[in-house]
């Protein structure tokens, strides 16, 4: 990423969309949108002291949701460009409310609420699309009930999980504990504010809550309107204490989560959804569920699949690995139903293709091994370039022409094609480097010119 | 710049001049950036710590600890348990140490040029392919028959450093440098014997038949 | 070593990052503390260092204040160092004059707490840097040229592939196949998928484009015998019918493929009615006998297993390739594949594999516990879904064995100085960020040398090597980072050869000089690891930019804190 930000060649134009496209192979020319960030890039340093002071809080997209970042913020801490952007959504000062305290705070007079979307073109030789992919949503799989169950997440959200500048620092900590820490935090706040107020009574009467309370419940302060005021008060703290008391209790047996379950194939070679094979899925499980054991020595992983695809250079080893030295085992088999268990643990229903028994298991964090979809956009960009797209919605290519589309100078790398690994897309990388480089040099080209 | 690049020379120099403890982090081990930079590394400070634990150093304090750039939280552990154990040790020479100050900086010193020197270069340079694909006559040593080779070499290679020290202040005989550094005297002889080969010392005057060595200013 | 006699002048720019060091270090103290080093003669603290208006300040400074040293005490060098290198350049200094000091990552952010614990440590790391700037020495940039030829070494799809694209960029190629013609496995091979074309056409095709392409030379019944030189400067020796050939190159690709294994002694085999996939492959080329009815494929027979741990990738998509085929051949046949997991990744496979179950070809689950027996006529298998033994009679078994590498590997990694993997594959530069390139400079790799693979994926790794090379062949000269090994004591070298052994990068080599045996650093090739300056006990290499003179200077100046 640092290289590409720093490749005197390279123009990074982050933030922005492609809207049209003319000419042919070696002349292309085409449209840019580049969306406003609201920050002017050649002034902001990144040094990110404007997300620091911003008063809004917006859910993370690049935590899945599962943290929380400023209106004004950088993608994420590593980001290139590490140029800032405000979202408009959620800012309050371009959303009709004073604020601007990021334009006050920032000292590279950076920010710039006026700015607008700018729309470029260029002039280029050849395209490479490389879109990528979307998780796919597993709320459309009723049986797995995502949505419902809240220790159900997708590999994606267990990597934010598990990853050290993440959400909970690497510890496996579940999601339906971390809501209810949230909802004590929360309850503790208002308990706070509702103490101080009955203090003030306390002072006032030289006397504590609670014995005021009971003598009060006797009926003898009637018609005391303060006394009836500091009744109500305390019957609302008390409203605050007791589920926030119950909630602490429960909070104290809170571990991570020890016991998981990777469910494979979710999207993937089903019917309903996609017939195809997502590649990687099975890999990434077995790397979650070795890094998993790494965090936590105790931790213990089963991974529900129909086959186990390792097959990339030294996966099927890796495999082996996980199961000799990590508490990784492997059921084969489509996993039928995760239902809500007791404690907010999942309960696995699946056949024991071995045993030929449906069974019953009961795990701490249930982990979906999403489908590779096409982007959402997949369809509005094929459009757009003139491209040609497979049944699935990637982009068409041909066996012996890997990364060519069926448009001349328009080529495809990475999972816009097809759904691959790291190793396979930085390979496919190169390869549509080549056949972009071949159309934009046109060596050949020019030495027949020049004999004509 | 790599893991591998710090000498054991530079470390030794380094609790010399009053360092309390040195924490290498390199890469993990098949994801060096110099590729086998810090297996080296990691055979270097291996060594580098057997060496100074044999001259009275505590060897807590040389680790040498592997993690990612990716792994903040895993670094901050790193760097606070040792920050702690160092902590818990203390000052250098000032008790936490099997040898004292200032005897422990003199050892140092006397590590230091064991470390730059040739024989314990050559073995840790050495020591991957000797440990994996044997020695020139194809014998594979294991962990065990390997340290034990090591500590001889270091045993050696320290009592040499210290003849030498004790004949850079002066001519001195076996039986004098024997005395002086606890060392047996047939061994004292043995170690004369050689570093006259290497003409690194001479004869300096035989007193009462006993014959004293002093030391050839070396070029350089 | 550095001239003594040099006015050290030491300009210090500490950067405020807006708040980001401000707002947790004490400024003024670490501006007071600086301008005290020692050969500081200058300094300043900026907004933003990074910015237009500080870099013009550091210019401001070399120029007005006759600075001879620069150090920017602000954030990582990762990002910013190359900027500042270069604008130390612009006016004149050399860009190795400059040192950079990290006060932000290393300081205020993990210090945020504790501003006088903070702003202690980045004193420490000022009066290091500053140590060290005083011994910098100037360095200019290693440029070689590049001889603008790529060697080929392997004729199969992937090689081919290669040879192409690379002449299409204008380059001459030079493609030397061991066999006596192109196209490497697919000759012998029948219709590949998932398009079912003529394998046959396909070489043809591709052999066709190469011959009449005037830029690549071809060499059949050929091997490569002797490389020598480094990036952009190799020399190959190519044995023909016709004699010893030396070529110069800059680049070398290695697509010398793999072989499929013959199970000797496995499951029956006798390569007539216990065949492997590839012999089924002629067989199916040939035309199958009518009478063959009953065929039953293995898969993984050679493969996961203890002897040869990995998953060959390839092998069940040609089984049901193949098992397709038979039933085009022989419609009434029953073909029966028996796997552990079957191995259809991605879009095309999946595809595949469910067209065959609609073709009729079935499959049976089996366990590595539990391996089928060959009998005469049939074959017993556990079937471990349905928890029974089947019998299943057998005109033909075709075992599907994994593919493994060729044995001149490792030959040729000698050869080349590269590494190969404990399964006798090529080992990339790094498994998932540069599958295509070597460690070694100059040296790409594509197809079933470093893993098997299926044309899709061989004739794209044969494009991804080809631009990977293409990048010093177009630039027509490699510029190198002079942060390298030196043999700055020749005299002291006594030509052991320790560091050639111990070097990562094949960058050192043992030369007959006039002063005899003495180290050379191929420059090129030397990444500057340091590892050799840390083994050499002559203390004759040292690193420039690191030597053991800075790096002391630095641990001193720690100490004096």
């Amino acid at each position: 990423m640092l290289d590409v930000g720093r490749h005197p060649n390279i123009e990074l134009l982050a933030y922005s969309e492609v809207e049209g496209l003319k000419g042919t192979a070696g002349e292309f020319t085409i449209t840019v949108r580049k969306k406003t960030r609201y920050v002017e890039e050649d002034k902001c340093t990144g040094c990110g002291a404007c997300a620091e002071k911003c008063p809004t809080v917006v859910p993370d997209a690049f935590n899945e949701g599962l943290g929380e970042r400023k209106a004004i913020y950088s993608y994420f801490a590593q980001g290139i460009p590490s140029t800032h952007t405000i979202d408009a959504d959620h800012c309050r000062q371009l959303n009709g409310k004073k604020c601007g305290i990021c334009a006050k705070t920032c000292q590279a007079d950076a920010i710039n609420f006026d700015k607008k979307d700018q729309v470029i073109e260029l002039d280029v030789g050849a395209v490479i699309i490389a879109a990528g992919y979307d998780v796919f949503d597993p709320s459309q799989i009723p049986e797995y009930h995502y949505t419902e169950i809240p220790n159900v997440v997708t590999a994606i959200e267990f990597e934010r999980l598990l990853s050290a500048s993440g959400p909970t620092e690497g510890h496996l900590d579940r999601p339906s504990d971390r809501a209810v820490l949230k909802e004590i935090a929360s309850l503790e706040k208002q308990a706070k504010k509702s103490q101080k107020t009955l203090a003030r009574f306390e002072e006032k009467y030289n006397e504590s809550s609670a014995s005021f309370y009971d003598k009060f419940q006797g009926g003898q302060y009637e018609g005391d309107e303060d006394r009836q005021k500091w009744a109500d008060k305390y019957a609302a703290h008390l409203a605050i204490v007791e589920p926030l008391e119950s909630l602490q209790k429960k909070a104290e047996g809170f571990t991570v989560a020890r016991r998981l379950a990777f469910i494979q194939c979710v999207g993937s070679r089903d019917f309903r959804f996609y017939p195809f094979c997502s590649g990687y899925c099975c890999m990434h499980s077995i790397k979650e569920a070795i890094i998993a054991h790494e965090h936590e020595p105790e931790t213990a992983s089963v991974i529900f699949g129909m086959d186990i695809r390792a097959v990339g250079k030294g996966f099927e080893e890796y495999k082996i690995r996980g199961g000799n030295d990590s508490n990784v085992s492997y059921v084969r088999g489509r996993v039928a139903e995760i239902s809500a268990g007791p404690d907010d643990n999942p309960v696995v229903t699946f056949e024991d293709t071995r045993e030929r028994k449906v069974k019953n298991q009961a795990f701490d964090l249930v982990v979906l091994a999403t489908a590779c979809a096409p982007i959402k956009g997949m369809a509005a960009l094929a459009e757009t370039l003139g491209v040609a797209l497979d049944p699935y919605g990637f982009i068409k290519t041909s066996p012996l022409s890997p990364v060519d589309t069926e448009t001349p100078g328009i080529f495809v790398c990475g999972c816009a094609e097809s759904p691959m690994d790291v190793p396979e897309s930085v390979a496919q990388a190169s390869s549509a480097a080549e056949r972009a480089a071949e159309v934009v040099f046109q060596p050949e080209m020019k030495e027949e010119k020049a004999v004509a | 710049m790599c893991t591998g690049r710090v000498d054991p020379a530079m470390v030794a120099g380094a609790f010399k001049k009053g360092l309390d403890g040195l924490m290498v982090v390199g890469c993990y081990f098949g994801d060096c950036h110099y590729i086998t930079g810090n297996v080296q590394a990691k055979a270097k400070m291996d060594i580098t710590r057997r060496l100074l634990k044999h001259v009275g150093l505590n060897q807590d304090r040389l680790a040498f600890r592997q993690c990612s750039s990716g792994e903040a939280a895993v670094f901050v552990n790193l760097v606070s348990e040792f920050d702690q154990r160092i902590r818990e040790i203390g000052p250098i020479g000032g008790g936490g140490d099997p040898v004292e100050a200032p005897d422990i900086f003199r050892k140092m010193e006397t590590a230091e040029a064991v470390l730059a020197g040739e024989k314990i270069r050559w073995v840790i340079g050495k020591r991957t392919p000797f440990l994996e694909s044997g020695n020139m006559y194809g014998e594979v040593f294991t962990q065990h028959e390997f340290n034990r080779a090591i500590d001889m070499i270091i045993v050696e290679e320290t009592e040499v450093q210290e003849i030498l020290r004790e004949l850079r202040e002066g001519a001195r005989s076996v039986k004098g440098l024997a005395q002086a550094l606890t060392i047996p005297s047939e061994r004292v002889f043995k170690y004369i014997t050689a570093l006259k080969r290497k003409g690194m010392i001479k004869l300096d005057k035989v007193s009462d038949r006993t014959p004293y060595f002093q030391i050839i200013p070396q070029e350089g | 070593m550095p001239d003594q006699n040099e006015d050290i002048r030491i300009g210090v720019f500490i950067c405020h990052c807006g708040s980001n060091i401000a707002g947790y270090l004490d400024m003024e103290a670490l501006e007071e503390f600086a301008k005290k080093l020692p050969h500081v003669t200058f300094v300043q603290r900026n907004l933003y260092t990074c910015s237009e208006g500080g870099i013009n300040e550091i210019k401001k400074g070399i120029q007005e204040q006759d600075l001879n040293r620069v150090v920017v005490a602000s954030c990582t060098p990762r990002t910013h160092e190359p900027l500042f290198r270069s604008s130390c350049g612009e006016v004149g200094l050399n860009p190795y004059l400059f040192e950079m000091v990290n006060i932000r990552d290393q300081c205020s952010w993990v210090h945020m707490k504790d501003t006088e614990q903070g702003t202690a440590k980045a004193k420490d790391l000022i009066r290091m840097g500053v140590a060290k700037a005083a011994l910098l020495e100037p360095q200019e940039p290693i440029i070689s040229e590049v001889t603008t030829r790529a060697l080929v070494i392997g004729g199969g799809i992937a090689g081919m592939t290669a040879a192409l694209a690379i002449a299409r960029r204008g380059y001459e190629v030079v493609l030397v196949e061991r066999e006596a013609s192109l196209g490497g496995m697919l000759n012998a091979l029948n219709q590949v998928g998932p398009t079912m074309m003529e394998a046959s056409d396909l070489v043809q095709e591709k052999v066709k484009a190469i011959s009449e392409h005037s830029r690549i030379t071809v060499f059949t019944q050929a091997q490569v015998t002797e490389v020598q030189g480094f990036i952009g400067k190799y020399h190959a020796d190519i044995e023909t019918e016709s004699g010893v050939k030396k070529i110069d190159v800059g680049v070398v690709i290695v697509a010398t493929g793999g072989r499929a294994l013959v199970p000797e002694g496995l499951y029956g085999y006798d390569g007539k009615r216990v065949v492997n996939q590839l012999e089924l492959e002629s067989l199916l080329k040939g035309g199958l006998r009518p009478d063959v009815q009953n065929v039953v494929m293995i898969q993984c027979v050679g493969s996961r297993n203890k002897e040869r741990p990995y998953c060959s990738r390839i092998c069940c998509q040609t089984a049901v390739k193949n098992a397709m085929l038979v039933r085009e051949q022989n419609p009434e046949a029953r073909v029966c594949i028996l796997y552990r997991d079957m191995q259809m990744y991605g879009v095309e496979n999946e595809e595949m594999f469910r067209d065959s179950k609609k073709k009729g070809v079935r499959y049976i689950n089996y366990t590595p516990e539990e391996p089928p027996r060959v009998e005469d006529g049939k074959v017993q298998v556990y079937h471990a879904l349905l928890g029974r033994h089947m019998d299943l009679p057998a005109d033909l078994v075709v075992l599907s064995t994994p593919l493994v590498s060729h044995e001149d590997a490792e030959t040729t990694s000698q050869l080349l100085r590269v590494p190969i993997d404990e399964n006798g594959f090529f080992l990339e530069g790094h498994v998932k960020l540069k599958p295509l390139d070597f460690a070694t400079d100059g040296v790409f790799l594509c197809g079933s040398a470093r893993f098997p693979s299926n044309i899709r994926e061989a004739v794209a790794q044969g494009l991804g090597a080809a631009s990977r090379a293409s990048i010093p062949l177009s630039k027509g000269s490699v510029e190198v980072e002079p942060i390298i090994s030196v043999l700055a004591d020749e005299d002291a070298c006594r030509g052991c050869g320790l560091c050639v052994a111990l070097c990562p990068y094949g960058a050192l080599e043992i030369q007959q000089t006039e002063k005899g045996r003495k180290v050379h650093v191929i420059d090129v090739a030397c990444k500057g690891c340091g590892v050799c300056a840390a083994t050499c006990y002559q203390h004759a290499l040292s690193i420039n930019s690191f030597t053991d003179q800075q790096i002391g200077a630095q641990v001193d100046a720690f100490l004096a804190g």
